[in-house]
């Protein structure tokens, strides 16, 4: 059965029943989208099926023959970052990182709708579980990229990134 | 290969509704697969052991389109193509999960689901109870034309193909609170009129979608939403699950129903 | 020095959003096993019979493991700590909890290794299961633990204890005493990733153990107990965990992973399903907490007796250590002279409990924050007010004896209450963490104030449990 994953083709021989999750895993060796679930339920094995986004963990590979796979491995290009990859590097929307593959999938399908606003953002990413950040930093990486509000695609972690803070806040009455 | 439970099946993937039929033939030990939002779990947890599958998700069986004065919806139809559908089908399918499933999750699959161990499922069920959904499948003896009603009372053992459904005068729903996108609906209440007739059907008080005939015949007979309300219970005995007591949606459903017919007026 | 004060970048950021962050079950060996457990359908029950024979001779099958295997089974996490084994790797004469590990199967897939578990003959003899912790201990009760309901290991008591001045005085003179329960839950960590590890026996005679865990040098140390094998015969490689908090410091699966590689000679892994991480790893405990305070009309808590039952499960796992913990903050962030504190650990026929964020400390703070407002409420009292009055201040002592030399209570009330917009009168928005002086220092509480200037932490004459000295 052909497949085409971030744009290599590829003859694959898993059993056509084999979830496109295993398929990605086990058989191409993609592991950006996690097993968190297996059941549809947690997001974290979002890819894009043509260009949608889709739980592998739900699809079938006999359903999905001949069809484009988009994985975040096929996001940047070379070193450089996305607009929604850039934005949550940016804003901290990632801790452990195990649901952040499944995540930047689904924002990557909103955000190429133009701008989105809060609600839109909960709505589109509701199926997504994270038990790190508390959603906020996400729910703000993806209204940034939605606003192409990110400083570019270059290494944020470059020496001349770093900037002073502004005064740390004190505490009231707290010993010097 | 890891993770692949699907090795010993027969797969057959349609590429046309009668490819699909062909495929089905009486139905006997044969898994129809749509969206998979169902089957798919099931199979990679051991719980259904598939010996011949036929998906239609590439079958030609999707779409929406208006036929004499009705709507009719091919089976694998996605939710997320029916969020926007007649009231209160439409309500019914975008309450279900979140954007990602519903593109996957579709009409037939929906209408067919097994009873949930744990859960309620099937949402757009009662949708259809109220819109007099006719159901149009493939199977044994053929191709043949049924109430949902009928479908739901003896489930199983046919390919559904489209299902039509009425244009209502009026359209109405009443939920119990969904908190988030995982949880499920826990009963809801829809209510249609539809050519004068008021219908009224529930999800999530028993493993399937039951229409409220006591309610529906108080309605005809003139009493007011809260009276109608009364009649609640003749038709169904909720059960306990693991998201709600059947105490708590016996006391819950009448409330519903009165707060649906309100609506509907 | 320019980093301090800086907004660094996450230095894991650029690989967490290109996919490239590696956790246990991204890594590939070829010709890895998967692993699946036969595990007890039963609260609690004695193992009759346990036949893997016919497993054994399965397409795919390369290794099963019983408690057989294990050179050393029954091994304590916190013997180091003084809390004595209980708790077999593999089940042995009884199962006490509905998912314990009984076998386990290392085969060239999980279907295979789910096939060869369901062919494994097991019998049991059903016993009644034990799941209130309220009357767990009671006299006549059920027990199934060797050593009873309850842990014996504190010391010589079977409870840990904290005893400080006269409690029973304070509750002859207090105007109010107020009564509360509180029953905080079990709670399921659900980290995104499962417990998972994988195994690689190495040329050398050496294991490389991929794992999950959030403490690697102890997880090593419990995989070489049970081994009876040399720290250095194992390497461990952590990682990037996909989030823990506090329940994969168990080495879930590490050791059976071991074992089963040591017999099939080739790498194993065992990745929980999700249905297992809910079901069967370990949880936060549920508690039972009651508390009794002995307090005056305007605002001062002389006296507190506590009762609390922490359920640890089938086995002491780190219980122990969690209820010392919750008895070291009985009195929250608040200076209270007279205790009585009883801390039960009670075993009960559920998954063991562990660590989560806050181990032991969070339970005694959501009893004791809720008691406060009950106080307030009962005394008719502004709840900042009660807290700021009874906070703790330098030179105050804890129920251990603790010298609070830098306690931050009264600034972050008053922030706290800033932030809700309260206002407070005037004399207690001027309150600080200095010593008690004048109207903060009632004769009640000169007694339990470290003289001046002794600002160093002390244990002061109290024993290994807490007790009066």
């Amino acid at each position: 059965m052909e497949l085409t994953v971030n744009g290599v083709r590829h003859d694959v021989f898993s059993p056509p029943l084999t979830t496109l999750l295993n398929v990605l895993r086990e058989e191409l060796l993609v592991t950006s989208p996690k097993a968190g679930c297996e059941q549809g339920g947690c997001g974290a094995c979002t890819v894009h099926v043509d260009g949608r986004p889709r739980r592998a963990c739900l699809v079938p590979l006999a359903a999905v023959e001949g069809a484009e796979i988009t994985t975040v491995e096929g996001l940047s290009d070379g070193d450089d970052l996305s607009v929604v990859q850039a934005a949550f590097h940016e804003h901290y929307a990632a801790q452990c990182g195990f649901c952040t593959s499944g995540f930047v999938m689904a924002a990557e399908a909103l955000v190429a709708g133009g701008e989105a606003g809060r609600d839109e953002i909960i709505e589109a990413l509701s199926g997504h579980v994270c038990r790190c950040t508390g959603y906020a930093k996400i729910i703000d990486a993806v209204g940034a990229a939605s606003r192409g509000e990110v400083s570019g695609a270059e290494d944020p972690a470059a020496p001349d990134r770093l900037s002073p803070a502004d005064e740390p806040v004190k505490v009231k009455g707290s010993p010097a | 290969m890891g993770g692949s439970p699907f090795g010993a099946a027969e797969v057959v993937v349609a590429a046309s509704p009668q490819e699909a039929i062909d495929a089905f033939g009486d139905g006997d030990g044969v898994t129809v697969l749509a969206g998979g939002t169902i089957v798919v779990p099931d199979v990679t947890y051991g719980r259904l052991d598939a010996r011949k599958v036929v998906l239609i998700g590439r079958a030609g069986l999707s779409g929406v389109r208006s036929e004499g004065g009705r709507t009719v919806i091919g089976a694998g139809t996605t939710l997320a193509e029916l969020e926007d559908a007649v009231e209160p089908l439409g309500t019914c399918a975008r309450r279900v999960a979140d954007p990602e499933i519903r593109e996957q999750a579709t009409l037939g699959g929906n209408l067919c689901a097994p009873p949930g161990a744990e859960s309620p499922r099937g949402d757009l069920q009662a949708g259809l109870l109220v819109l007099d959904a006719q159901v149009r499948s493939a199977g044994a003896g053929g191709e043949r034309t049924e109430s949902v009603e009928d479908v739901l009372a003896s489930p199983g053992g046919r390919l559904v193909l489209d299902v039509s459904v009425a244009e209502p005068e009026a359209a109405a729903t009443a939920t119990v609170r969904r908190p988030h996108a995982h949880a499920y609906t826990v009963m809801r209440v829809c209510a249609a009129r539809v050519a004068g007739e008021v219908r009224v059907a529930v999800s999530g008080a028993g493993p399937r979608a039951v229409r409220l005939r006591a309610v529906e015949a108080a309605v005809a007979g003139g009493a007011d939403a809260e009276s109608a309300a009364g009649h609640a219970l003749e038709d169904v005995t909720p059960q306990d699950d693991a998201l709600a007591s059947g105490w708590y949606r016996g006391k819950v459903l009448p409330v519903l129903v009165r707060d649906a017919l309100t609506k509907i007026g | 020095m320019k980093a301090i004060g800086a907004r660094l970048p996450r230095y894991d950021g650029v690989a967490h959003v290109s996919g490239r962050t590696q956790y246990v079950d991204d890594v590939r060996v070829p010709g890895t096993l998967w692993v699946k457990a036969l595990r007890s359908p039963h609260h609690s029950a004695l193992i009759r019979s346990l036949d893997t024979s016919k497993a054994e001779g399965m397409t795919g099958v390369h290794a099963i493991v019983t408690h057989k295997d294990v050179p050393h089974n029954v091994y304590g996490h916190l013997e180091a700590l003084g809390v004595p084994a209980d708790e077999p790797l593999l089940a042995q004469d009884d199962v006490r909890w509905k998912g314990q590990v009984i076998a386990a199967v290392a085969a060239t897939s999980p279907e295979a290794a789910q096939a060869a578990v369901d062919a494994i003959k097991v019998s049991f003899e059903e016993r009644t299961p034990v799941l209130d912790i309220r009357t767990a201990a009671d006299p006549g009760a059920d027990t199934f633990h060797q050593w009873g309901a309850l842990y014996p290991h504190f010391g010589p008591y079977n409870h840990r204890r904290v005893r400080k001045g006269d409690v029973e005085a304070a509750f002859e003179e207090a105007d109010h005493i107020v009564e509360g329960a509180y029953r905080p839950q079990a709670i399921e960590h659900v980290p995104l990733e499962t417990q998972v590890s994988l195994v690689v026996p190495e040329a050398s005679g050496r294991l490389t153990i991929y794992s999950c865990t959030q403490a690697m040098y102890f997880s090593m140390g419990v995989v070489a107990a049970h081994l009876k094998w040399p720290l250095n015969k194992l390497k461990f490689v952590g990682g990037t965990v996909g989030g823990g908090f506090g329940g994969k410091v168990d080495t879930a699966t590490e050791t059976i992973c071991a074992l089963l590689a040591i017999k099939a000679k080739r790498p194993v892994k065992w990745r929980f399903t999700r249905e297992e991480e809910f079901l069967c790893s370990s949880t936060r405990a549920p508690w039972h907490v009651e508390i009794r305070d002995a307090v005056t009309d305007d605002g001062w808590i002389r006296g507190r007796r506590m009762l609390t039952l922490h359920d640890a499960g089938a086995y002491a796992r780190f219980s122990p250590y969690g209820l010392t913990k919750h008895a070291f903050h009985h009195t929250g962030a608040y200076t209270i002279p007279n205790l009585r504190f009883d801390g039960f650990v009670v075993f009960t026929n559920r998954v063991p409990t562990t660590a989560m964020r806050g181990f032991g400390v969070t339970s005694v703070s959501l009893a004791t924050e809720l008691h406060l407002s009950r106080v307030a409420k009962v005394i008719g009292m502004d709840p900042f007010e009660l807290r700021l009055k009874n906070a703790n201040r330098i030179g105050d002592t804890t129920g251990n004896r603790v010298v609070m030399h830098d306690p931050s209570t009264v600034p972050v009330t008053l922030a706290a209450a800033e932030a809700a917009g309260i206002e407070l009168a005037a004399d207690y928005r001027a309150m600080t963490s200095d010593r008690r002086t004048g109207d903060l220092l009632p004769e009640h509480l000169v007694g339990q104030q470290a003289p001046d200037g002794e600002h160093l932490a002390t244990f002061r004459g109290t024993d290994a449990n807490g007790g009066a000295s």
